[in-house]
């Protein structure tokens, strides 16, 4: 069995999980990001993002600001990995999101440290555009992001598709490899990352979990796994062993019964139980994230 | 036995293999030919899930364990059961759900082969709405290698707009098609919708 229901009360009792896990220090404050955002009462359409509506973009920024648990990457895309590189991005430096998205909206282009963000006109013009994805759809801030770094980042996912086309946000132009996706969180975030595995080999060690539980309690995790028999979709019995999904692991206990994964993707949280073996399965990837300097404040 | 009754006899089998399964056959007359059940699964789904969203399915191929994903403010907590296990109707009463009409959902879903039944949540014009999401795989779409194996329905609680062949559309004005995971919708009613998917969610 993948995962199984255990009573009610083990899940909510204290002991499953430690409280009392050190707060890591972080880049900018959320009252700093909202301070920042309270001086932009209101904005004219850009040029550069003709299909943005500007009441939505900065509603949009505004609920990631103050909710960043909200943000989904869409119904049916592939910007799982943008989608779990924002979140980290607005837990630790909220301030430093809300003026690159700004700077990105008003300039058409934007710096962060040595990365120059220049979206495409196609990439301009399809954001604000996206339909039937759920609530990206009314998230023109986050369309206009995940476009921009999937047009930016490339990895060997992306060798075939390398220009976008209206649809392609499902396609492989927006796939995410594993070491693109570090390469992002190295360039964009203040964090120093420490990666085992790979897009087609599991990480070699004896304790999994272990491993694991560790790093969460020091620093961020993230794990590249296979959702396809995490969240099965068919009833096809042979599945390729591939990873497809980022997730944010955020805590996770042991009991006999089995594991317990507390973790973050698509706009909320969700706790799952499942075997010692069929985690080891479906994780590909650990990114274990600490940060590169303490807090400026 | 003469050649041409064997050649017969193997036109009939591979031209019945083809047409009687075919999703175009399936998708005409299946609704209509289970709307009682369907309907009252839909119904009762809309019912529980209005006190306590959850989602459930069969994603094992024996219809015999469910996937039950229940919703909270905070977390989804995901779940894996046999049908008859008794930490389902445990798990059903600590989540304040109505156990015993969950189970008879269920058991309902198990007995027509429904894979999945959810509530999604779609956007226009900025408004948020919902409809009701429902698959089933039919044993008629049991071919092999075939890439559509279930059977979607939705249930809108409007009645929706569709082009001259059917097709859902998005909105009457833009005449533009609604995608739902992907996939066209075509009109079985001015609510219900269908289409053959690869995918039961």
């Amino acid at each position: 069995m993948l995962f199984w229901g255990i009573l009610f009360p083990i899940l909510c009792s204290a002991s499953v999980f430690q409280q009392n896990d050190p707060v890591p220090e972080l880049t900018s404050t959320r009252q700093e990001a909202i301070a920042y955002m309270d001086k932009i009462p209101a904005l004219e359409p850009s040029p550069h993002w003709p299909n943005i509506k500007p009441h939505l973009f900065l509603q949009n920024i505004r609920s990631n600001i103050d909710q960043p648990i909200s943000i989904y990457p869409g119904n049916g895309t592939n910007f799982c990995g943008y989608g779990a590189l924002t979140y980290l991005y607005l837990k630790d430096d909220p301030l430093g999101y809300a003026k690159l998205l700004m700077q990105l909206y008003l300039d058409g282009k934007a710096t962060t440290g040595n990365v120059i963000l220049d979206p495409s006109p196609a990439v301009k013009n399809a954001a604000g555009m996206l339909k039937f994805k759920g609530i990206l759809d009314i998230h023109p801030a986050e369309q206009m992001w995940f476009l921009t770094l999937a047009g930016h980042y490339k990895g060997y996912l992306n060798i075939f598709n390398r220009k976008y086309d209206p649809g392609d946000e499902n396609r492989f132009w927006a796939s995410c490899n594993y070491a693109k996706f570090n390469r992002m969180v190295r360039q964009l975030l203040h964090y120093k990352t420490k990666a085992k595995g790979a897009d087609l080999m599991r990480p070699r060690m004896d304790d999994l979990y272990g491993y694991i539980e560790e790093r969460i309690r020091t620093g961020t995790v993230v794990l590249f796994i296979n959702n396809r028999i995490v969240h099965k979709k068919d009833h096809v019995k042979i599945k390729l062993q591939v990873p497809t999904h980022f997730i944010v692991a955020e805590r996770i206990s042991k009991t006999a019964e089995g594991i317990t994964l507390v973790y973050w993707d698509y706009g909320g949280k969700t706790l799952m139980q499942l075997s010692p073996a069929f985690f080891k399965r479906i994780v590909f990837g650990i990114t274990y994230c600490t940060k590169k300097e303490p807090d400026a404040n | 036995m003469p050649i041409k009754l064997i050649k017969f006899i193997l036109s009939v089998a591979v031209a019945g293999s083809i047409f009687s399964c075919s999703p175009k056959n399936i998708s005409t007359n299946y609704y209509y030919e289970n709307e009682k059940v369907l309907d009252s699964i839909e119904e009762s789904y809309k019912k529980l899930s209005s006190h306590h969203p959850f989602t459930v399915g069969f994603t094992a191929r024996d219809f015999k364990t469910i996937t039950l994903e229940l919703i909270t403010d905070t977390l989804t907590y995901m779940y894996e059961f046999a049908v008859n296990e008794p930490r389902l109707a445990d798990t059903l009463t600590k989540f304040h759900l109505n156990a015993p009409n969950v189970i008879g959902l269920i058991r309902q879903m198990q007995s027509i082969r429904c894979t999945w039944i959810k509530n999604f949540y779609y956007y226009v014009d900025e408004r948020k709405d919902s409809m009701i999401f429902m698959s089933i795989k039919p044993v008629a779409l049991k071919r092999p290698f075939a890439y559509a194996k279930y059977y979607v329905l939705s249930y809108f609680p409007q009645p929706q707009y569709f082009d001259r062949e059917g097709r859902l559309l998005d909105k009457r004005r833009l005449r533009t098609l609604r995608k739902i995971n992907g996939e066209i919708f075509r009109r079985i009613n001015s609510k219900v919708c269908y289409t053959i998917s690869g995918n039961f969610r």
